[in-house]
């Protein structure tokens, strides 16, 4: 219990920014949930207090995070992950269904989805991996083969579910990091030789709609189908926004429900169409500042442990974003990844604000660590 | 600070450096493109974007695909795709539906026709969804409404197909009908998006995924009026797959025809696969009336006649077998050694078993009986003194082997397992021990024993081929709507009687006998030529009980009055045709169910004489243009 010990310190160094820069977001994201006006019907409460409630469990969750020192939590890597992998399990046997997917565990008043956990449980597990493997040359291919099955099998059962979104950023999080703590370079060759080669084998596991998906983005003039309808409704909501945009609640688009996924994936149009460029362009910078932040912490940080974990969570962040942003936009094609913060979602909320609760654990045992 | 960095076993501190420097550039690229991107489509875009949301004309539209056409053994249409005409209404703004409705109707009252729909309109409209006012509207209506567009702003005419029926009312048990997806149905599975057409009871149900294709999409832009002015995507619907059946319209017309009015089923098969050529129940209804969302009167109506014309009584009716049940009965007693076909029975027209008296139909007795006569005049003793000998529990076994008791296996939901009895039964369910009394009912095929016509008609079938039982089946295969085959169903064998050659013989002979010697209580099936083996039944509504006051009832009320039962199969050498008639509450067997069978035999041996129907071409819904959906241009 030595890592429990009071420390002034902690106090201190508090890393007030970076608790402020999520708080922000997380209040921009709410606000606009607000607007989309949507419910779950019945006598649910409405979507932006459900919101509000999954965030005040996450702040809960966080201060858990942040105050048990991360390399104690290193200790209970593999533990959490296999716990992690057996939700998944349970999951894709008891899970509970909704539009097609077998994603959630009921807890009778709420849901939750492991997925989402997962997503920072393998980052955990990653880092106490390399940690203990800790090598002066780059990896070379074989050295990764245990962390790459360490990262297939969530992958499987999550893309079992089905959930394509969810288990592409496991896979590209994972890349980075190995990317990160340095490859060898003609391991690198040879993987990426092999997922090239892969593709098509790949391409048959996919379902149709998620063919039809990449299709669209591919040749949009084929577009024909309800992703050419989003993805146009989407820009069309974000262009009507000008630059100052509609104003709040008045976005049309919105507000007439000709926008689709609105509360999740297309959230960020919903924003755009009401803040304008002015508010893309706010909340962008603030998301560059938080990405800055958590890289920096990275560079700080006085162990390799603390470097990967700091790294892994900036990445996840900044891979969401960019890729849910990508979408929204039409730059990218349409998977089903949801924006940080933002969209609404409790489950990746709850996961979210832990995995910044991490984030400052590293930063703040920086100035504690001494051994 | 370096000697802290010493700590790391790992890669250098200064690589690291390096590399997250190299991130942060990226991360810093990477939003400033999404930036780059943001102010294209809101700054310099924005106006023209703007322009669009304000009359957000860009929507979404489906295009159910046809389903795919269901056809008889002979490539005869059962059932197709006809165009309807609805009338729809697309939100408007500054338009008031009410008074937009009142206008439709008093433009239909100048030509003297009503505006059909009693549905109140919809409380809430979304701007993007059109309401759809009228379904299935006459030509006359379309024409009203088209020339009258300019008064009436929003509201237009869309094609879409509609289920069709040929002779909707002889198959509609087997065939089922179609309707408007469900709630329950929207939740369950993800193929399924509101308004589309899916099979709700019937072959179009078990074989929905098949025949209901795929849907089509399309993106379209709209002026202000709801009229598409620009196509910017679709995707085509692809047609369902048609289902052929194994059925034979000829035949099936025949049976409906044979029943004369009288309610009751008949299942015609072949012996020697299991393949349905015919199965009618009767009284029926009308599947058309479905496709357009049936009217609640009508529905109620179709609820509560008691003769339940939405069910299939070849598969869900259950009833006692009566004297068809015999054949079990003598299979089991030559079986098992009980009897020799010589051993001779004395029937005085009554069976004493403890106090009571069972009476054989006939009460002035059949004198001194072997099974061979016992068969051909259906006595009553004969079986009451062996089925005693054999006890129940040994003709439950018989009886098994032969498929009753237990689901056919038919392709169609709701089907019934009948019930065999045995003693374990009759104390599960009742919590009585078994009586001896009620073996003597169940020899003659009364008291618990309940089969469906279906199973009656296997059970026969296995008989005539041979003792094997074969999966009833009513779909032969699956085609691609360009003809290939997608999927072809082959004879399944569920069972085997297990009996001896010679003893099939014997009772074959006696079931022959029943039809063709004279005196024989099936000899109204008679078709010279034909060799048809039978065995009439009458299964009594009201039970054995000799009283007089139920007796002078059954005369007076319909509903008291004998099930008539009928199966053969012929010819006797080489069996090709099975049937198993039921007509319910019609009288004896041999009076009433024998010539329902002998009509539908004889349909079907003219049938074989004048050889195979041509070949009828495929629906021209299904050619060219309109194979890709129905839209209105």
């Amino acid at each position: 219990m030595i890592f429990l010990k009071y420390d002034r310190r902690i106090l201190q160094n508090f890393d007030w920014t970076l608790l402020a820069l999520v708080m922000s977001i997380c209040a921009i994201g709410v606000i606009n949930i607000y607007s989309t006006g949507f419910s779950l019907g019945g006598n649910q409460s409405p979507l932006y207090l459900k919101q509000l409630q999954w965030m005040a469990m996450g702040l809960v969750f966080m201060l858990f995070t942040f105050l048990i020192d991360y390399r104690m939590i290193n200790r209970f890597a593999y533990f959490i992950y296999a716990v992690s992998i057996a939700s998944l399990i349970y999951v894709a046997l008891f899970g509970h269904t909704a539009n097609g997917a077998q994603r959630w565990i009921s807890f009778g008043f709420i849901l939750f989805q492991p997925s989402e956990l997962m997503k920072v449980t393998i980052i955990i597990a990653l880092a106490r991996y390399f940690d203990d493997h800790k090598s002066h040359e780059p990896y070379l291919l074989r050295e990764l083969f245990v962390p790459f099955i360490m990262v297939m099998i969530p992958c499987v059962l999550i893309l079992k579910q089905p959930d394509l979104g969810t288990a592409l950023i496991i896979i590209i999080v994972f890349a980075s990091i190995v990317l990160f703590i340095g490859m060898n370079w003609k391991s690198v060759l040879i993987a990426a030789t092999g997922i090239l080669a892969m593709m098509p084998v790949a391409w048959i596991f996919l379902k149709d709609y998620q063919k039809d998906r990449l299709l669209t983005f591919i040749s949009p003039e084929s577009d024909p189908l309800g992703t050419g309808y989003h993805i146009i409704q989407s820009m069309i909501a974000i262009g009507s926004g000008g630059f100052l945009g509609k104003g709040f609640l008045k976005g049309s688009q919105t507000q007439l429900k000709y926008l689709p996924e609105q509360q999740t994936d297309f959230v960020f149009s919903v924003f755009a169409e009401e803040w304008g460029f002015a508010g893309g362009l706010v909340l962008v910078v603030m998301f560059l500042f938080l990405l800055i932040w958590g890289l920096r912490i990275a560079l700080h940080s006085k162990d390799l442990l603390g470097t990967i974990l700091a790294f892994g969570i900036t990445s996840l962040i900044a891979w969401q974003m960019v890729i849910n942003m990508g979408m929204v936009l039409g730059m990218m094609p349409v998977v089903g990844i949801p924006l940080p913060f933002i969209s609404y979602g409790g489950s990746a909320m709850f996961t979210l604000l832990g995995a910044i609760g991490l984030l400052m654990n590293v930063s703040v045992r920086r100035f504690i660590l001494q051994r | 600070m370096e000697k802290l960095y010493k700590l790391r076993n790992g890669p250098g501190p200064a690589e690291f450096r390096q590399k997250l420097k190299i991130v942060m550039m990226l991360v810093c690229l990477a939003l400033l493109v999404l930036t780059v991107r943001l102010w294209h489509l809101q700054v310099i875009k924005g106006d023209e974007l703007k322009q669009r949301s304000e009359n957000n004309a860009v929507r979404f539209r489906k295009i159910q695909p046809l389903r795919g056409l269901v056809m008889d053994r002979n490539g005869r249409i059962i059932a197709e795709n006809r165009p309807s005409f609805d009338v729809l209404y697309m939100p408007t703004k500054g338009v008031n539906p009410e008074s937009l409705v009142q206008k439709i109707k008093d433009i239909y009252k100048t030509r003297s026709v009503d505006y059909a729909s009693d549905q109140p309109f919809p409380k809430t409209v979304k701007s993007y969804l059109p309401v759809r006012l009228e379904k299935n509207v006459s030509m006359e209506k379309v024409a009203l409404v088209e020339t009258n567009a300019v008064d009436l702003p929003g509201v237009y005419v869309d094609v879409t197909p509609i289920r069709f029926y040929l002779d909707g009312e002889f198959i509609a048990p087997i065939i089922g009908y179609t309707g408007e997806v469900s709630r329950e149905e929207l939740t369950e599975s993800e193929e399924y998006s509101s308004g589309d057409i899916t099979g709700k009871s019937g072959i179009e149900k078990v074989y929905d995924a098949y025949i209901r294709g795929r849907r089509g999409n399309e993106l379209i832009e709209v002026n202000a009026r709801g009229k598409v002015i620009k196509n910017l995507g679709r995707i085509d619907p692809v047609a369902g797959s048609n289902v052929i059946l194994t059925i034979d319209l000829a035949l099936q017309k025949a049976a409906w025809e044979a029943f004369a009015g009288l309610s009751g089923a008949a299942v015609a098969m072949d012996p020697r696969d299991g393949s349905i050529l015919a199965m009618v129940s009767l009284p029926s209804f009308d599947p058309n009336l479905f496709n357009s969302g049936i009217a609640y009167k009508e529905w109620v109506k179709l609820q509560k006649n008691p003769l339940n014309p939405l069910s299939n009584k070849a598969i869900s009716g259950q009833y006692p077998p009566g004297s068809t049940y015999k054949l079990i009965v003598a299979a089991a007693a030559l079986e098992e050694g009980i009897v020799k076909p010589e051993t001779r029975i004395h029937c005085n027209g009554s069976f004493e078993l403890g106090n009571r008296v069972y009476h054989c139909w006939n009460k002035h007795g059949h004198g001194s009986v072997n099974l061979h006569r016992a068969l051909v005049q259906s006595c009553d003793v004969y079986f009451y003194t062996v089925g005693k000998m054999l006890g129940v529990d040994t003709i439950a076994k018989y009886a098994r082997r032969f498929g009753l008791g237990d689901l056919t296996g038919i392709e169609l939901a709701h089907e019934r397992k009948g019930i065999v009895p045995t003693r374990d039964w009759k104390l599960a369910r009742m919590k009585q021990p078994w009586q001896l009394g009620e073996t003597i009912s169940i020899a003659i095929g009364q008291g618990f024993n309940l089969t469906t016509p279906l199973q009656l008609a296997q059970a026969y079938g296995a008989l005539a081929n041979g003792g094997n039982l074969w999966r009833p089946h009513l779909v032969k295969r699956i085609e691609s709507s360009d003809g290939t085959i997608e999927k072809e169903y082959l004879p399944e064998k569920t069972g085997d009687l297990a009996l001896s050659r010679w003893t099939m013989d014997v009772i074959s002979r006696g079931l022959w006998a029943v039809v063709n010697e004279p005196g024989g209580t099936g000899s109204r099936a008679l078709i010279s030529g034909a060799d048809v083996c039978g065995k009439t039944g009458t299964s009594q509504v009201v039970g054995l009980s000799q009283d007089a006051r139920i007796r002078r009832l059954r005369k007076l009320s319909a509903i008291y009055k004998d099930h008539a039962l009928f199966a053969c199969y012929a010819p006797m050498k080489s069996p090709e045709i099975v049937v198993a008639v039921i007509a319910e509450n019609a009288g004896g067997g041999g009076a009433v169910a024998a010539p329902i069978a002998r009509k539908i035999l004889n349909a079907y041996f003219e049938g074989k004489h004048k050889g195979k129907a041509p070949q009828v071409a495929v629906n021209p819904l299904t050619d060219g243009h309109a194979a890709k959906g129905l839209t209105l241009e």
